[in-house]
């Protein structure tokens, strides 16, 4: 896991196309083609000359350009095949669903540049932030649960890992630790205190697996409602509380 | 109450609210009856005259269902410079292009974006979340159940609009091409 997404950084993004339609446009649009009329083997060969490049620089989206690359050949294949349509049947061009996906991603394409446009204009008209609004204002609990989304929940997990040293140990144990036995302890410690602090709790917790074990166990209880667990910012340190259910389920 | 008293305490509350000033959250501040007098439309548009005719560096936008205070673009330079570098990154082509499917497509799944793309979406994806452009609504009901985006609050601010409606119609396809013919001639 750590490996991809460190391989990852290593790779380019080309500054021109953000991928194999984009290219086919340009190419379209450098040789004033005719998108309804797409010159079928040529378009390939230029396209393909592309790809070496691509390939040569590794590019992270190298995989779709070689897909790309396949659907044209595959489209001349079938176009140097003689059609033999049904009585009544409009001849099928191997060429139609291409040229609607070109065109589909076009009408896009032209919506961002001006989305980019709005951003240039946008940006440079800045807007009044009242001190403190970034989160150090004193908020009622409800408002701090209010916008804490499954998905800050996530990144501040892998942040904690990130940056949890498992004590230093040699011996080797098998660890015996189910989600039902460390939501029992949560519940054992949230009947003692008011609120939690996750980064206290994994600080008890002897490894990277009874701390994943027991975020797993925050989890079902957040979704049974027997807890809470609230956040000021993204990344901050997570609070967890009782919820409505708490010790009824 | 009248009002030149009504146009200062608008200002107060726009001085003070950490969003857009709505007209529902206004008259919630006001709580004394005199509601119906003027509109906060119109108050705004007296206040931005104020403000315009005494040469303010500042006036007041329409942005998101509501009202906030900016500076001027004139002052861009030095306001700028109060800012680190970061907190004014422009989103790359590959982010704009698929904040541009999700607006108008929205909520749409990342398979689906990826094959009007045509490309690997995972990290403008990313980008977009983390800058609160787009958010997670709900799941699909096809088979898979993918995670579905949608357009947040704070993608309009950013954008400067008042609501999706005033972002223009995607084209036509005819159109795009009636565009490229008469480019060629």
């Amino acid at each position: 896991m750590a490996k991809s997404s460190s391989m990852q950084n290593y790779s380019v993004d080309l500054p021109i196309f953000e991928g194999p339609l984009d290219l086919l446009l340009f190419l379209i649009k450098k040789d004033e083609l005719n998108i309804y009329d797409i010159p079928i083997s040529k378009i390939t060969k230029d396209f393909l000359a592309y790809l070496e490049v691509i390939k040569e620089l590794r590019l992270t989206s190298a995989g779709d350009f070689v897909l790309m690359a396949a659907t044209l050949m595959k489209i001349k294949a079938r176009m140097l095949l003689p059609q033999s349509p049904q009585e009544g049947e409009e001849i099928d061009d191997p060429r139609n669903e291409l040229v609607n996906m070109l065109l589909e991603y076009r009408r896009f394409k032209e919506a961002a540049e001006h989305l980019g446009d709005r951003e240039h204009t946008q940006n440079r008209m800045y807007y009044r932030i009242p001190a403190g609004s970034e989160g150090e204002f004193e908020v009622g609990a409800a408002d701090l649960l209010a916008d804490v989304k499954l998905y800050d929940i996530m990144l501040t997990f892998q942040y904690l890992l990130q940056n949890y040293e498992a004590p230093y140990s040699h011996e080797v144990v098998l660890e015996e630790v189910s989600t039902t036995e460390q939501g029992a302890y949560l519940k054992m410690l949230l009947g003692q205190k008011e609120e939690l602090w996750f980064s206290q709790i994994i600080q008890e917790l002897g490894s990277r697996l009874v701390v994943i074990v027991t975020f797993l166990s925050i989890l079902e209880l957040i979704r049974n409602r027997e807890i809470l667990m609230e956040q000021n910012e993204l990344f901050s340190d997570l609070r967890i509380r009782r919820g409505e259910r708490f010790g009824k389920a | 109450m009248e009002k030149h008293e009504l146009m200062r305490i608008t200002e107060a509350l726009l001085i003070a609210t950490p969003e857009p000033l709505t007209e529902a959250r206004f008259l919630q501040c006001l709580d004394d009856g005199s509601r119906s007098e003027i509109s906060l439309a119109a108050l705004i548009e007296a206040l931005n005259l104020e403000y315009k005719s005494s040469q303010r560096a500042f006036k007041i936008f329409n942005v998101a269902n509501g009202y906030q205070l900016v500076t001027l673009s004139e002052y861009e330079t030095y306001v700028k410079r109060l800012y680190t570098k970061s907190s004014r990154l422009r989103l790359s082509q590959a982010a704009l292009e698929t904040l541009a499917i999700i607006t108008y497509r929205q909520p749409i799944s990342r398979i689906d974006i990826e094959a009007i793309r045509g490309v690997s979406s995972d990290s403008p994806l990313r980008t977009l979340l983390e800058r609160r452009l787009i958010e997670i609504r709900g799941r699909d009901d096809g088979p898979g159940r993918a995670l579905l985006y949608r357009t947040t609050t704070d993608f309009l601010q950013y954008f400067g609009l008042n609501t999706l409606q005033d972002l223009p119609k995607l084209r036509e396809a005819q159109e795009l091409i009636q565009d490229e013919d008469e480019n060629l001639v």
